[in-house]
């Protein structure tokens, strides 16, 4: 079974609180513990802010397009910009080691990677934006409980 | 995000409120904490308790303050961290750079043996 909530925002800063209460929603709903729900608020920040500033340029005339899918075994979510697109395979060989107080920036891909069961990068099938798919599996006993 | 300044005991206390993210926030935090090295005033505690939420580029903004404290001999803590901008730090390891307090009068206590 899979229910799905489909969000889309400009690319402002100020529409990512609205997403943090809906993925807190979500995440409560499915029966994820407050710290993986964390986790997961943390994550899709981290896509959205990259959505709108690497993606769409923080320009107000491109939008951010999110999709909760509900799982019984998982929450997968879908974060789309709807900018020209870049080459993040190369973007991906060299997250900085977040550790390193010398790097002001560059720790949000590398946040996502440690906090998800599963981080995917693709072309958006849509226009020629990135797509990002974040995953987390439920735990067996929440699972058994839904 | 807004900050308000006040200092105790000869530490600068910047209480900082709403959200800690990129934008025009990075530039104002840093050139506020320049502000405060040219004073002199080089011991600062960052109040955190009504931060809703911090993304990374808010953590690098800390970072920047951090650094420019520390170059000039000076120090930035942190107070009243959240359980979210805890885990960013516990996850990225910063948690062992930053020093981390639940009370004022201890993160100021801490300053003693500067």
């Amino acid at each position: 079974m899979s229910e799905g909530v489909i969000m889309e925002f400009p690319s402002s800063y100020k529409y990512l609180n609205l997403i943090d209460l809906v993925c807190g929603e979500i995440v409560k709903e499915m029966g994820f513990s407050p710290e993986t729900g964390n986790q997961i608020s943390i994550s899709v920040i981290e896509a959205c802010t990259n959505a709108l500033e690497h993606g769409n340029k923080c320009s107000p005339d491109l939008s951010v397009h999110v999709v909760f899918r509900q799982q019984t075994d998982r929450l997968v979510i879908e974060v789309c910009d709807s900018g020209e697109g870049f080459d993040f395979t190369e973007y991906l060989k060299h997250i900085p080691d977040p550790s390193d107080i010398h790097h002001k920036r560059g720790r949000g891909i590398f946040i996502m990677k440690n906090m998800m069961d599963d981080l995917r990068f693709e072309m958006s099938p849509h226009n020629n934006g990135i797509k990002v798919t974040l995953e987390k599996m439920l735990c067996t006993a929440a699972v058994a409980e839904n | 995000m807004k900050v308000q300044t006040r200092e105790r005991d000869g530490v600068i206390i910047l209480d900082l409120s709403g959200k800690l993210m990129g934008g025009p926030d990075a530039d104002y935090f840093r050139d506020l904490v320049l502000g405060l090295v040219e004073k002199g005033l080089k011991k600062v505690i960052v109040n955190l308790g009504d931060v809703k939420w911090v993304n990374s580029t808010g953590v690098g903004i800390l970072i920047t303050g951090y650094t420019t404290l520390r170059r000039n001999k000076g120090d930035l803590k942190l107070l009243h961290v959240s359980s979210k901008i805890q885990s960013i730090l516990y996850v990225t390891k910063l948690n062992l750079i930053f020093e981390c307090f639940d009370s004022e009068e201890t993160a100021i206590r801490s300053f003693e043996k500067y």
